[in-house]
């Protein structure tokens, strides 16, 4: 360790928003705008053509009647409220959770490394019913723990079960933000407050923590986001708690009143910008640049028992949660019906593995795998874009990406129906253009297989976004900036500087897109065809017909899928040198 | 990875000129259904299929084999029908309906979705089980009944319940499962069934209220009750009797179906031809093949044990036998035009209520 500089503090410290920085973001070069110009295209055709087709629905007058229940209807209320606390609960509790094991995986000193990484990135895996099933026949009523082992009758449905399904489900989002961005921590900084006579405690609170604030703000968000929006969960073990997303789905299905549906949807995002808005005003005005380019050292590891013994057991406690919940899955996957007839049966794989389930699981698996690298790659490109290149709007455009997460998959699902059923087409002067074929439903091309592929990559783009901008925003600008007086053109500087630097992100981003693909449900139930079987749909399908062993069945063939998928990406993108540790072998 | 990243921001980058930037004034996959029009029974034929998967399977396979028109089937619940149906109105995806409960059909048919057809074999059908207004035609009966876990029963101390008073014993607390009445359609019958049994609403929610201190929650799906049962949650279930049966076969082995004396309630299964659909003549014939008594009788061969509309199908012994139960006289159309007041009503004086 050559550095504990105090000038490579100081050089860490000052603000992105100076205003060399902004001048720099000003001047838009042509290779820029034609990205700006050609993600506005996409994100248009992926997403707000089909929400504008849905919701002109939420404003006829059935909608609007709906609308103005919300405030004045008693029970429309609490269902907001209860969606309020749901996406606060899930949102503090998920990123707490993330944090702390990303914390011991990167700063704690202990073996098996690459175990503990795997285990907090499982639940990314989480298809719908099974989580919450394997919790229900763990902690419900009859749970094999609290009725089998202790003997009680707890309740484990409305909000206490779904706060638990849904921060064991989206934790990983956190812990991969987390994980990236302490990663990048410049040691010196360590180095500096334990040279200045700081505890660990204290250099933790004082300068750890406050570099990390853009990262509790994105993690928050997202899960805030990801918890109101989400369906399956709420739906099986919700029990008489409400939530809008839940609301949204009965108007539609069980009440035929599609502009109900969407105009609960469009209350679902009053939330959604809220949080949104607030996080733009809250980690605007701090910044956290610390990967300057600069000279770093190695990081520092906590060998002290004092605070390595309570991490490491708060971290395996966690992770013994949700090894208890796979290997419930997996079980269940091999007896009759799990918790009732226990009887060991090898018929679900049988089953599964004949006719219709490989036909879903080919299907699924191959329109993951063309969605996955267009949803990772577009959402770096966001995210250079909104912290780097675009200054006005740019808050918009994070907003634009981050609507296919935030408008529930029901209504995604319909809009896609509605907007991509029949082609696209424009009158002008007599003369019909058509800009797109009919793109869903069975009449379409490939089957309708693009709509699907579409769908996907609206639902992952989010994470990715979200985890590249938290990456950048901890990245000092003056590395393009160096980039750029050597004459590279902006798309050149991404491609060569700042992509190698987020490359964490990325991958988080790659890996998260297809484990949310190939769990994606509710927008896919309105745009399957006969020619284009999805897994998650068969598994709704087993769990209506009550086999449940068939639908624990599909769930480990689709763990195994998407572990194997995450393996191959991980070993693809990470057998280069990796750039920070070019940077520290320059200290 | 450089290298290999641009590759993929070029790909991503062709693929968005491809989708923004292509005009084509003629469109040459715009029309597969053409030549429907007088050539009898050809081309393909999409069906959505509101029952469960493998009768779905098996319904459309043997239609392809007796017609040899290319059959193929999207599993969809009826209100996801009917949201998609008027999604794609203007280009309909699918020729016909079949499975689910009717009162979608009646949705489908007032929002304009569905051709009026009355098939040939609709004459084999009682008139109870069709439609008035001849949009749709039933093609199986669901009868409504206590879905009990037996060996919780015996742990609670209670019968086999019989009638629905029976279900208010007060050693039932929190020992009731079913669904919400505004989120399913089994649920909604239920209630229906009390406003007919009862006669009259405020009676109806009288009974609902005395019960909600015995339910434990009110589920989403309909079908849900029956599983929570089979999984011993609950003590009983207020399903459609032949998803019990099914349950119980597939290893929810404590389960025991029962009827109330008092009489229950009923849902119908449709068939109808969607409107302007791709292949029209063929859709007709579905739909009149459907309601034969050799289509009905593959539901029971593949774990759906609805009974039949055609009183010359065969029944199975794992179907309920319609002389042992008692329907109540179930009117389809008044229900629909009660069902948002009177769900609405639940809502506020029975859901929202503390349970005693």
């Amino acid at each position: 360790m050559t550095t504990s500089n105090p000038a490579a503090v100081a050089a860490a410290v000052p603000s992105a928003q100076t205003p060399r920085a902004r001048g720099r973001r000003k001047a838009l070069d042509v290779s820029t705008v034609v990205v700006v110009a050609v993600v506005v295209v996409l994100l248009a055709i992926l997403i707000l053509y089909p929400l504008a087709a849905i919701f002109g629905q939420a404003f006829s007058p059935e909608g609007t009647s709906v609308i103005a229940t919300v405030l004045t209807s008693a029970v429309n209320r609490q269902i907001v409220m209860n969606t309020f606390i749901l996406g606060v609960l899930v949102g503090v509790l998920g990123t707490v959770l993330g944090f702390l094991l990303a914390y011991v995986q990167v700063k704690v000193a202990f073996k098996n490394k690459r175990l503990f990484h795997i285990l907090c990135l499982l639940p990314v895996v989480s298809p719908p019913f099974a989580v919450a099933t394997a919790i229900i026949t763990l902690l419900g009523r009859r749970g094999i723990i609290t009725h089998g082992l202790l003997g009680l009758e707890t309740s484990i449905y409305g909000l206490p079960g779904l706060t638990l399904v849904l921060v064991l489900s989206f934790f990983p989002v956190a812990y991969m933000n987390f994980k990236g961005m302490l990663e990048n921590l410049d040691p010196a900084l360590d180095d500096a407050s334990a040279n200045l006579g700081a505890s660990g405690w204290q250099t933790f609170w004082k300068v750890t923590l406050p570099m990390l604030v853009p990262g509790f703000a994105a993690s928050f968000l997202l899960l805030f986001v990801e918890a109101i929006a989400d369906l399956a969960n709420p739906l099986v073990i919700g029990g008489d708690f409400t939530v809008l997303a839940s609301r949204a789905y009965i108007a539609i299905t069980g009440e035929y009143d599609v502009a109900a549906g969407a105009a609960y949807s469009l209350v679902l995002l009053m939330p959604a910008v809220l949080v949104f808005v607030v996080q733009q005003y809250w980690v605007s005005r701090t910044s956290t640049v610390t990967v300057t380019g600069k000279p770093a050292g190695k990081p520092r590891l906590i060998h002290d028992p004092r605070g390595r013994i309570p991490l490491l057991v708060v971290g395996v406690t966690i992770l013994a949660v949700v090894v208890g919940i796979y290997l419930t899955v997996i079980i269940g996957a091999f007896t009759k019906i799990l918790g009732v007839n226990n009887e060991f049966t090898l018929d679900n794989f049988r089953y599964v593995l004949s006719g219709i389930g490989n036909e879903s699981i080919l299907d699924t698996t191959l329109l993951a795998i063309i969605a996955t690298p267009i949803a990772g790659v577009l959402g770096m490109v966001m995210a250079w874009l909104i912290v780097r290149k675009v200054k006005r709007g740019s808050g918009l455009l994070d907003f634009l990406g981050m609507l296919g997460l935030a408008v529930p998959g029901t209504v995604v699902g319909i809009g896609y129906a509605i907007a991509f059923n029949t082609p696209l087409r424009f009158t002008i002067g007599g003369t019909t253009i058509q800009l797109l074929p009919a793109l869903g439903g069975g009449a379409a091309i490939f089957g309708g297989a693009m709509a699907i592929v579409m769908v996907y990559i609206i639902r992952s783009l989010p994470s990715g976004q979200r985890s590249g901008i938290a990456a950048l925003q901890q990245i000092d600008p003056s590395i393009d900036e160096a980039a750029a007086s050597l004459g590279a053109e902006s798309f050149t500087t991404f491609r060569t500087i700042t992509l190698p630097l987020i490359r964490p992100a990325f991958l988080a981003g790659l890996i998260y897109a297809f484990a949310r693909s190939m769990t994606t449900l509710s927008p896919i139930i309105f745009i399957t065809t006969p020619s284009t079987k999805i897994m998650t749909k068969q598994i709704l399908a087993e769990v209506d017909a009550g086999r449940f062993g068939n639908a624990f069945a599909f769930c480990v063939l689709l763990l195994l899928i998407v572990v194997t998928v995450m393996g191959a990406m991980s070993l693809l993108l990470r057998g280069r040198n990796d750039v920070r540790t070019q940077n520290g072998a320059g200290a | 990875m450089i290298k290999r990243a641009w590759g993929v921001v070029a790909g991503a980058a062709a693929l968005a000129l491809s989708l923004g930037g292509c005009v084509v004034s003629n469109n040459p996959t715009a029309s597969p259904g053409a030549g429907g029009e007088g050539t009898a029974l050809s081309g393909k034929l999409t069906v959505a299929c509101g029952a469960m998967e493998e009768v779905c399977d098996a319904w459309t396979k043997a239609f392809t084999a007796k017609t040899g028109v290319q059959t193929s089937f999207v599993r969809l619940s009826s209100g996801e029908t009917v949201a998609r149906l008027a999604a794609s109105k203007a280009a309909p995806e699918f020729d016909v309906w079949h499975g689910g409960p009717a009162d979608g059909y009646g949705a489908a048919a007032g929002q304009d979705l569905l051709e009026k057809y009355t098939p040939e074999n609709a004459s084999q059908i009682p008139d109870k089980y069709k439609d008035p207004n001849g949009y749709w035609n039933g093609v199986y009966v669901g009868a409504l009944g206590f879905c009990s876990n037996a060996k919780v029963l015996k742990e609670k101390g209670v019968e086999l319940p019989t009638s629905w008073d029976a279900l208010l014993d007060p050693k039932l607390k929190s020992q009731i499962s079913t669904a919400h009445p505004s989120t399913s359609g089994t649920a909604f019958t239920t209630l229906w069934t009390q406003v007919v049994l009862r006669g009259g609403e405020d009676q109806a929610l009288d009974y609902m209220k005395k019960l909600h201190s015995n339910v434990l929650q009110y589920t989403k799906s309909g079908t849900a009750p029956g599983q929570i049962a089979g999984r011993g949650e609950v003590a009983v279930g207020l399903v459609f009797s032949h998803d019990c049966v099914l349950y119980k076969e597939r290893g929810m082995s404590d389960l025991e179906v029962s009827f109330p004396a008092e009489g229950t309630g009923y849902e119908i299964g449709g068939v109808a031809v969607v409107k302007n659909g791709p292949n029209t003549a063929a859709a007709k014939a579905y739909a009149n093949w459907a309601l034969s008594a050799e289509a009905q009788e593959i539901g029971p061969t593949v774990g759906s044990y609805q009974l039949h509309t055609n009183p010359n199908a065969k029944n199975d012994p794992r179907m309920v036998d319609l002389n042992s139960i008692k329907l109540v006289d179930y009117d389809f159309a008044k229900a629909a035009a009660a069902k948002k007041q009177l769900t609405a009503r639940f809502d506020a004086e029975v859901a929202a209520q503390p349970k005693s």
